[in-house]
């Protein structure tokens, strides 16, 4: 019994993980059913009492399947992803009938009514801590948070049950409820066509594979798999087989050991080290997140294939990116382009900027001068800059200054607000906003970078790095060396890149000379990017796994100690010592940077070689990369060692 | 591909891993490296990965401290691994980690003379001055303490009992920051980073930030001002604010040689001039002075190697009473045999003789490390040595009569400091204490240190 009780019930310290037996032994047992309904010998259009016939059949086991995955992981929870469910299958076929019936207003209602239950839900679960501290930090309250769904079920269940002085966050939340959207705003928008069975719908917002964290799949790319017949092919198993062995070793190999063995130490403690090595943690950090991110839905993408469903890419090799903007469309891709589709693009994207705009930047504004408490300081100059905005944007200035720049302050101000809001998504702490700020703020400066010509260039890197001298040298915070020293960076780079154009321009260069300034320079967007993307980590680690209660303030604090370290306490002496003492985790750091900036047609080229494989060669190889993979689950740690002033 | 044939190939990798389950379980030698692979047992949750992870509450009843005539006479028998017989009496009045504030017991008890705060009792019978004087405590320890972790909750507890404010000492150049004071240093009329203040000596640094001479100062640091290595004059500026308004605008004092020039306004010291500055501290008059001296990765055998004349004289001066010691979890990871850890414990007790000859008035507390947790085959363990440590260390303390507070019992044992992080009490490193974790166990000693008060 208690076995039996292990299996099937929810244990919150056993939830079903793509790196455990457990998991294994689950999917293939659930494969082997799979199996016999694909096999099942009646087709399409016939049995069971179904339009659908097996491939109906085939979705409800697996929705079932699903629902049971995410009660091994949430629990009760499962209620929640049913609610939505539901309510978003009610309400889309509604919107349907309403546009059939040439009822706009009712249908954008029905919209407006399913995103408000969606994002409601979102926000009481995420943002609920978020929101009781910055309404008891405005208005000095001492309001608390409290469980009414606890409340509810205590009512239920025997008292005390459920805690009611804490929310917990649902696990995938985040991820089914903007799939549950994009399927309803897909139906108003006439993209998909409502979904007939709940059961088919279940499935489509529940599938285990990508339920708790993604890829985000949008209802016009998953939906018409629904009704499409099982289909593998040879290479695309091999591929799929390929997918998985691959993000297994990206989670277990690269991100776990490095998280353990030094991430870890580093951002719990910042002050216990130098800030060389909380800068090697940083940057050790942006391949860890990568491949534990990526390594996941690597999983999830094989193990889909597997049963002959498609999810889309979630990462192209993103630190290979030579900017900002090029960065988010490799990154977490399925959310970038949901934040495109429903966010973005509604509000203007590259061609208007409108009510949204203005409302999103007024609350960003006002978020901010709360957050920091520089009410006059943010609210003036945002006052005249939005009203510079708004004068700009009428037809006489319109007409004299031309498409172009229209199109970049729209795009630059929409994409800002998407940014802002996609950090929000992330997590409930100032410093995903924060987080998210920067990176818009990064995309922007880097569009207005690329249109100026060398000149401007120069002249506007040499004024900052100037400005951040005079700031280093009266207020010397460690903020400021570290702009500085990345200042000074890009400064030598620009002038180095300068001084070339200021010769070459006006002569005909060979060939040879002028390849190798495009390597060079493709080598320097892509570190600098890459710097630029990890500084931006500081704050998204720092506010990673915390307790909401407290999150604001530790994650804060974290980020300071670290600027502070980096900035102040360099220590150069420790550095080979702590390249010698930690050299498998630097070895790990710089093999993984390696596999990951090789090209894409030699990853490609051994993705086609494993999944050509015989299968009696795969099997072994599938073995042996197991065994190597679970030396590192076993790995011991490193000793901690401390490095003293 | 049809369904079942993707099924037989899963079927074909999980029974070739199954197989070398059954042939090769355990650890296979390949060379210089050595391959684990697990049984299939343990695979299949029959049998566990060995946890030494034991529930507290458990480990409260069991691992109550030894009597001190029983390790003595164990001592050099005890193995790491070996658990302790319940029958083993228990002696010492350590709570259970439940408590997170100084609130004190009601219940009264007459110390017992095997309950070790027996000897603070010449620290017990200084406080009475404490309206007339400073009593000054000094707690030394490794990087547990540092940001005035513990020692926070220790002064705090004591001030508010016995009178005093004050943030105590404090380095010339504050490199890690505290909790409890904020110092920003300008240099010439400019701010700068610690770093970049006056060349520093360490005791417990490495090699190249030792001195010779020995001196160090109380705290074992010194910041040598317009050294002769480095260029220009230097007129410094420490601006040091307190967290907790009662303590600013408290008494400064210098510690520095008399060719330092130094004046006050209100929290801003100016220093100039040429020689060491060994602190700075705000205090009041009278009172409890509760200095937070933190060594970063010392095993805390550097008092010998600080000037006696140096430390004896401010011990007195100062009219030090209690010395806190807090080391030996530096100790742990590096060393894994009992030999290594019982000549570190040797060292220490060596340094208790030789801090307690310059501070003949004073008593003194040792605190041993805490629970410490390391990986070993994905499982987070307590190392074998912490228990072992801890057991010699009370017995050093037992012989060399001073007070001992087993941080890592008081926590709950070995696994504890797993429950720790799990309630985010301590960090993921599995050593150190999250501020919360710090608060409490600092909350714990002066608890501890305070009911002995009451009931001595």
């Amino acid at each position: 019994m208690d076995f039996l009780q292990y299996i099937l019930a929810f244990n919150s310290e056993s939830p079903l993980l793509f790196t455990q037996f457990y998991f294994w032994a689950f999917f293939a047992l659930v494969y082997a059913l799979f199996a016999l309904i694909i096999s099942l010998p009646f087709g399409k259009e016939s049995g069971l009492g179904s339009p659908y016939g097996k491939l109906h059949l085939r979705n409800v086991y697996l929705m079932f399947v699903s629902w049971f995955f995410y009660y091994k992981t949430s629990g009760l929870f499962l209620l929640i992803l049913a609610f939505v469910t539901l309510s978003d299958w009610i309400i889309a076929g509604r919107i349907k009938s309403a546009i059939s019936n040439h009822k706009p207003q009712i249908a954008k209602g029905l919209l407006c009514l399913s995103v408000i239950i969606d994002l409601g839900l979102l926000a009481y679960f995420k943002y609920a801590y978020f929101f009781t501290n910055m309404v008891n930090d405005l208005f000095g309250t001492g309001f608390r948070v409290f469980d009414i769904f606890a409340y509810i079920g205590n009512g239920f269940a025997e008292a005390g049950r459920f805690s009611v002085d804490t929310i917990v966050l649902p696990v995938g939340i985040s991820f089914y409820i903007f799939q549950v959207i994009s399927y309803t705003v897909d139906v108003y928008r006439g993209r998909v066509q409502p979904v007939k069975n709940i059961l088919d719908f279940g499935f489509y917002v529940s599938f285990f594979p990508q339920l708790v964290a993604g890829p985000i799949v949008r209802a016009e790319e998953f939906i018409p798999q629904l009704y499409k017949p099982f289909h593998l092919s040879r290479r695309v198993f091999g591929i799929a087989v390929f997918w998985i062995l691959n993000g297994l070793a990206k989670k277990i190999i690269m991100s776990d050991f490095l998280a353990v063995n030094l991430i870890d130490r580093v951002f719990n403690n910042p002050l216990l080290f130098s800030g060389f090595e909380n800068l090697f943690a940083l940057f050790a950090y942006s391949l860890q997140v990568y491949a534990d991110f990526s390594g996941y839905t690597d999983i999830a993408i094989g193990l889909a294939m597997l049963m002959g469903f498609y999810l889309p890419m979630n990462f192209n090799s993103p630190y290979k990116s030579q900017s900002p903007q090029e960065f988010w469309r490799r990154w977490h891709m399925s959310l970038g382009r949901w934040l495109k589709g429903y966010l973005y693009i509604p509000l203007g994207g590259n061609r208007k900027i409108g009510f949204g705009t203005y409302f999103w930047l007024s609350l960003i504004a006002f978020v901010s001068a709360a957050l920091t408490n520089w009410w006059w300081q943010i609210l003036v100059p945002f006052a005249l800059f939005m009203l510079v905005v708004a004068v700009i944007n009428t037809a006489p200035f319109r007409e004299r200054w031309g498409t172009d720049f229209y199109k970049l302050l729209y795009s630059n101000l929409n994409s800002f607000i998407t940014q802002v809001l996609g950090g929000l998504w992330h997590g409930a702490s100032w410093n995903f906003i924060i987080w998210g700020g920067i990176n818009g703020i990064g995309m922007i400066v880097e569009k207005i970078w690329r249109k100026m010509n060398w000149h401007l260039r120069f002249l506007s890197i040499t004024i900052l790095t100037f400005g951040l001298m005079a700031l280093d040298y009266f207020y010397g915070l460690p903020v400021w060396r570290l702009f500085l020293v990345w200042s000074a960076i890009i400064w030598i780079g620009t002038a180095i890149r300068y001084v070339y154009w200021l010769i070459t321009q006006d002569m005909t260069i060979n060939c040879q000379l002028s390849i190798i300034n495009s390597q060079l320079s493709k080598a320097w967007a892509i570190l600098q990017t890459f710097t630029f993307i990890t500084f931006t980590r500081l704050f998204f680690r720092s506010s990673s796994n915390l307790d909401p209660a407290t999150a604001n303030e530790v994650a804060w604090e974290t980020a300071r100690n670290m600027v502070n370290q980096i900035g102040g306490a360099w220590n150069n002496a420790i550095i080979p010592e702590f390249l010698w003492a930690y050299k498998s985790v630097v070895a790990m750091f710089v093999a993984g940077m390696l596999i990951h900036w090789l090209p894409t047609n030699w990853k490609r080229r051994y993705r086609l070689a494993f999944s050509a494989m015989p299968l009696w060669l795969m099997v072994i190889v599938v073995c042996l990369a197991i065994v190597v993979i679970y030396q590192f689950v076993t790995a011991e740690m490193q000793p901690f060692i401390y490095f003293q002033f | 591909m049809k369904p079942y044939q993707v099924l037989i190939f899963i079927a074909c990798v999980m029974a070739g891993l199954a197989t070398l389950c059954v042939v090769l379980p355990g650890r296979i030698a390949l060379g210089a490296t050595e391959l684990k692979w697990p049984a299939l047992t343990e695979v299949l949750g029959i049998q566990k990965t060995p946890d030494t992870i034991i529930p507290v509450d458990t480990i409260v009843q069991l691992d109550t401290l030894l009597l001190p005539d029983t390790i003595t006479q164990q001592d050099t028998l005890i193995q790491p691994e070996q658990p302790l017989s319940p029958a083993i009496a228990k002696n010492d009045s350590i709570a259970p980690q439940k408590e997170d504030n100084c609130q004190l017991s009601t219940v009264n008890y007459q110390l017992s003379e095997s309950d070790s705060r027996i000897f603070l009792r010449t620290f017990y019978a200084s406080l009475s001055q404490s309206g007339k004087q400073v009593v000054r405590v000094l707690h030394y320890g490794d990087s547990q303490i540092e940001e005035d972790r513990m020692t926070q909750q220790i002064r705090e507890a004591l001030q508010n009992r016995y009178g005093g404010s004050g943030v105590g000492l404090m380095p010339l150049a504050q490199t890690i920051p505290s909790r409890t004071v904020k110092q920003q240093l300008h240099m010439n009329g400019r701010q700068i980073q610690p770093a970049q203040g006056p060349r520093r000596f360490i005791v417990y640094g490495p090699k190249r930030d030792r001195r010779d001479d020995g001196l160090y100062g109380v705290m074992g640091q010194v910041a040598v001002m317009n050294d002769s290595l480095v260029p220009g004059s230097e007129k410094l500026m420490a601006v040091c604010t307190p967290q907790d308004p009662k303590n600013r605008y408290t008494k400064w004092q210098v510690l520095a040689d008399s060719a330092i020039q130094y004046s006050f306004s209100r929290d801003t010291v100016f220093l100039s001039g040429k020689g060491n500055v060994y602190g700075l501290s705000q205090e009041s008059d009278t009172g409890l002075i509760v200095d937070n001296i933190p060594m970063r990765g010392c095993l805390g055998l550097v008092f010998t190697k600080m000037d006696s004349a140096q430390l004896a004289d401010f011990y007195r001066e100062q009219n030090v009473r209690l010395i806190i010691l807090q080391f030996g979890g530096n100790a742990i990871p590096f060393n894994e045999t009992p030999s290594t850890i019982q000549g570190i414990v040797r060292g220490l007790r060596k340094q208790v003789q030789y801090l307690r000859m310059l501070a003949p008035e004073a008593s003194f507390l040792f605190i041993g490390p805490s629970d410490m947790l390391t990986q070993i085959d994905g499982v987070w363990q307590t190392y074998p040595m912490v228990p072992y440590m801890d057991r010699l260390l009370q017995q050093m303390a037992q012989d060399e009569q001073i007070a001992y507070f087993s941080l890592f019992r008081w926590m709950g044992g070995s696994g504890s400091m797993a429950k720790w992080q799990e309630t985010g009490l301590a960090g993921e490193d599995g050593i150190h204490f999250m501020r919360s974790g710090a608060r409490k166990a600092g909350n714990a000693v002066a608890k501890w240190i305070l009911e002995g008060m009451e009931n001595e």
